[in-house]
């Protein structure tokens, strides 16, 4: 199949890619193995929640801490863009997140990291979220009620309070019926939410929080506040119980994860792009480099007959780390990335993976490691030169940064997917 | 005792890639609408951990409910083949259980087909009727408001092929058509439209005997009748992919269970098998080839209207993308609406089963409500499945074509209101 651009990977990096090269003009596929990482994450864009010289103290300002990292780390994704383009790539993904209809804020105070109540009642530094989380801010004052349903799993009200108000931050919990949901005894937070799509069963809702809440107090629910109509199941739910709410985001599957990878797939579609999930690339083709950069000809996925070749102009390779599925190891401690195998930077020794400490915080080699890219987003080899001239790789996979121990994960994701799709379009636009 | 190890060996242990995040259960469209059905991570790869190949009694009985849409395989990023799990249970089930009377039926489209053309008239009359459709599902418990298909009045597509056998194409360039027992028995127009479209191309068509696939066997778990039926095909049709044919069917089930679900589910890794595997097309797949050798021809008359296209569950299976979308859209005139409904809920037999009525219907309500948003200039839509066909027919009440059809119409070949060639 022949197009511009072939996106490997259907996470947040991948699609904001894909998107940003749609927009200007290019014609995009986008491939998968599964569906994207997006549905186990709590859809908060975290750009940068800890240091490794400070991991006991959540950063209060992420963009200046990219810029002082800039100098220490030059090649950190985020060095490798600069301060400045991270910004205006977050600003590019708070846009479209508005016109999705899922609108995304930040603090109280421009610049500041949000701290954000976990499923367990830690907070969690971000530096956007969705709009029906942003009133659990423990930057703000009132007292929180955290309500629970009798039933639904991996969700605890009182442990929830007990660990905020460990905290400082007053928090008590109440329980509700999980009938008020659903008539269905096994429903996931995927199946609630869908139901709180059904105006009625929210105004059910909203009338019992109305008799739970005392006055002042905001209210901590699980994140099911619908599903596809979300935006008007949060707003009907505040005017109901007349308070503030939040969405507590649950273990996976995640639900404002997988609201935001629907919003930004539908309008993928919307422009003709391809999403096809279920494909698992198995090999590339590519034509090796003498002095200069090599090219990639084509991928190969596996289908239940023979390979289905993939032919496209340029290439993304957005499949994520270990997590995602990007690398794969063996018993012996080599790690490969599945596609290309391209050079990683991480050892191939597993002695070497980790360092002694667990929680040392200056985090593990085989987490940190991954491949190395130069500010165009090109995997290079050890020299610093591009490997393939139609090759780019953004998100999860990149080398010099721990995403998760960092909280950067959709910071990287959107910084480097947006500039990787920019530098696409400069590519295969001019050529 | 031990059935087929070495696919319960292939299957069983991805359940150890499983990391129980949930994402099959959130996508999965049967479990959305009944409790009756756990959900594929616990069907599939919890249950898993307390099966064994042989054992006495199978852990958990709602795998009876997996429609097999195998919407838990695209979504899961981890590669664990839930729906093979399911499929498997099933099989353990019925040995454990025995299979109902209703289920042979139902697994044998073949016999179904030729006791039917025996009068076909009166088939079809006793299928539309009324009480006879409420003896049926109160003695065999096949649901009354599933649509049947109707048999052929016309005659099978054997029938046709042998009419009109003087008039065939010749060629240097050949292909090997499965037509599969929908097309022979109850739609031999769209084997003709098939037909029409390999000719119009420049390929002489070669039809080999052959017989049912086995896929309504698997699915009711009639594991060592489909192997016989699996081997019986290879018999016929392995030849030709030694010779180097490709073998191209217009029925996504069918051309499925040649390339993969037979042969991986029966342990049938023979030679031949894997030969066959390989030869064996989708027909869009087939014609997307083609296109991109710049081999197709694109003589299209225009075709104004807007078509609903609702591609099966089964190319999830097959891994090959939405051919049909490369390919329609090159029609002038005709704007091609995909559907990203999971199932339209008929899932083959599935529907047929009085227990299981309900939960198609409403699986499928996604799909019915989507095609109904599309507007009152919507006066078909498209399917490349047969069962599904059928399903979205009787649920939609618009008619539901194969998009061999559309295509054969856009070559002006054939009359996609009539359902016939094109005289001349």
């Amino acid at each position: 199949m022949t197009t511009d651009l072939l996106v490997i990977g259907a996470g947040l990096s991948g699609l904001m890619a894909a998107q940003t090269a749609r927009q200007a003009g290019l014609r995009v596929q986008v491939i998968a193995k599964g569906l994207s990482s997006m549905h186990w994450a709590a859809g908060t864009v975290d750009v940068m929640g800890y240091t490794a010289e400070q991991m006991n103290q959540p950063v209060p300002r992420p963009l200046d801490a990219i810029q002082a990292l800039s100098a220490a780390q030059p090649d950190h994704p985020y060095a490798l863009l600069g301060a400045h383009q991270v910004q205006a790539a977050l600003n590019e993904f708070a846009a479209l997140a508005d016109d999705l209809g899922l609108p995304y804020t930040g603090a109280a105070t421009a610049g500041d990291n949000l701290l954000l109540p976990s499923a367990v009642g830690a907070l969690r530094p971000a530096f956007l979220a969705p709009r029906g989380q942003v009133a659990g801010d423990a930057s703000r004052p009132e007292p929180m009620l955290i309500v629970g349903f009798h039933g639904l799993r991996d969700f605890y009200p009182e442990l929830i309070a007990e660990n905020l108000a460990k905290q400082g931050r007053p928090a008590r919990a109440a329980f509700l019926p999980l009938s008020l949901l659903a008539e269905q005894g096994d429903r996931n937070n995927v199946h609630l939410a869908q139901a709180l799509d059904d105006k009625s069963r929210r105004m059910k809702l909203g009338s019992e929080l109305k008799r739970l809440v005392k006055p002042g107090e905001r209210i901590g629910l699980p994140a099911i506040l619908g599903l596809d109509d979300h935006a008007a199941a949060f707003a009907e739910l505040q005017a109901a119980a007349g308070a503030s709410i939040f969405e507590i985001p649950t273990l996976p599957p995640s639900v404002p994860g997988m609201r935001l990878f629907k919003a930004l797939r539908a309008r993928l579609w919307q422009q003709g792009v391809r999403v096809d999930a279920g494909m698992e690339a198995i090999g590339a083709q590519t034509i090796p480099a003498n002095g200069a950069a090599g090219r990639v000809q084509w991928i190969e996925t596996a289908t239940s007959s023979r390979p289905l070749r993939w032919q496209a102009r340029g290439y993304l390779l957005a499949t994520g780390g270990i997590l995602g599925g990007g690398f794969d190891s063996d018993h012996t401690g080599r790690i490969w990335e599945t596609i290309f195998d391209l050079p990683l930077t991480i050892p191939q020794k597993r002695h070497q993976w980790f360092r002694p400490a667990f929680m040392d915080p200056a985090g593990h080699p085989v987490f940190s490691g991954g491949i190395a890219v130069d500010g165009q987003m090109q995997p290079v080899d050890a020299a610093g030169q591009a490997l393939y001239s139609n090759l780019w790789a953004a998100g999860g996979a990149l080398a010099s940064v721990d995403p998760i121990q960092q909280h950067s994960l959709e910071g990287i994701a959107i910084a480097t997917g947006v500039a990787a799709g920019q530098a696409i379009v400069r590519a295969l636009v001019r050529a | 005792m031990p059935i087929h190890t070495t696919s319960w060996e292939s299957v069983g242990p991805t359940l150890d890639e499983c990391i129980k995040c949930n994402i099959c259960t959130s996508y999965c469209p049967v479990a959305e609408v009944t409790d009756k059905f756990h959900g594929p991570k616990y069907t599939g790869p919890q249950a898993q951990r307390f099966r064994e190949n042989g054992q006495p009694h199978s852990p958990d009985h709602s795998a009876d409910y997996c429609s097999g849409c195998r919407v838990c395989n695209e979504v899961c990023p981890t590669g664990v083949r839930i729906a093979e799990m399911n499929a498997r249970a099933r099989a353990q089930m019925a040995k454990e259980h025995g299979i109902p009377l209703r289920n042979r039926l139902l697994g044998r489209s073949d016999m179904l087909g030729k006791l039917g053309m025996i009068a076909p008239g009166l088939a079809n009359f006793a299928m539309s009727n009324g009480l006879a459709r409420s003896i049926a599902e109160g003695v065999m418990g096949i649901s009354k408001g599933a649509q049947m298909p109707k048999w052929s009045t016309e005659g099978t597509f054997a029938a046709w092929l042998k009419r009109s056998a003087a008039s065939r194409l010749k060629s240097e360039r050949k292909v090997v058509y499965y037509h599969g027992c929908s097309t022979m028995y109850y739609e031999p127009y769209v084997g003709k439209a098939a037909m029409a479209v390999f000719e119009h191309n420049g390929f002489e068509v070669i039809v080999p005997e052959q017989g049912c696939c086995g896929l309504p066997l698997l699915n009711n778990g009639e594991f060592s009748e489909a192997e016989k039926y699996h081997h019986r095909n290879l018999g016929w049709l392995a030849p030709y992919a030694r010779q180097g044919h490709q073998i191209v069917g217009t029925s996504t089930s069918c051309t499925l269970t040649l390339k993969e679900e037979a042969p991986d589910m029966l342990d049938i890794h023979t030679p031949e098998a894997h030969e066959l595997k390989l030869a064996v097309w989708d027909m869009f797949e087939w014609l997307r080839d083609l296109h991109q050798q710049g081999q197709m021809k694109t003589d299209f008359q225009r075709l104004e209207m807007v078509l609903p296209y609702h591609p099966p569950c089964q190319y999830r299976a097959h891994f090959i993308g939405s051919p049909v979308m490369d390919i329609l859209p090159l029609i002038p005139g005709l704007e091609v609406r995909e559907s990203h409904a999971r199932c339209c809920g008929g899932a083959g037999t599935y529907v047929y089963k009085k227990e299981k009525f309900q939960i198609a219907m409403d699986v499928g309500e996604e799909l019915f409500t989507w095609v109904d948003q599309q507007g009152p200039q919507v006066t078909m839509t498209a399917c490349t499945s047969e069962t599904c066909r059928w399903h979205i027919e009787s649920a939609t009440h618009l008619p539901c074509r194969h998009p061999i059809e559309v295509l054969a119409a856009a070559y002006g070949l054939y009359d996609l209101e009539k359902r016939r060639l094109v005289e001349g």
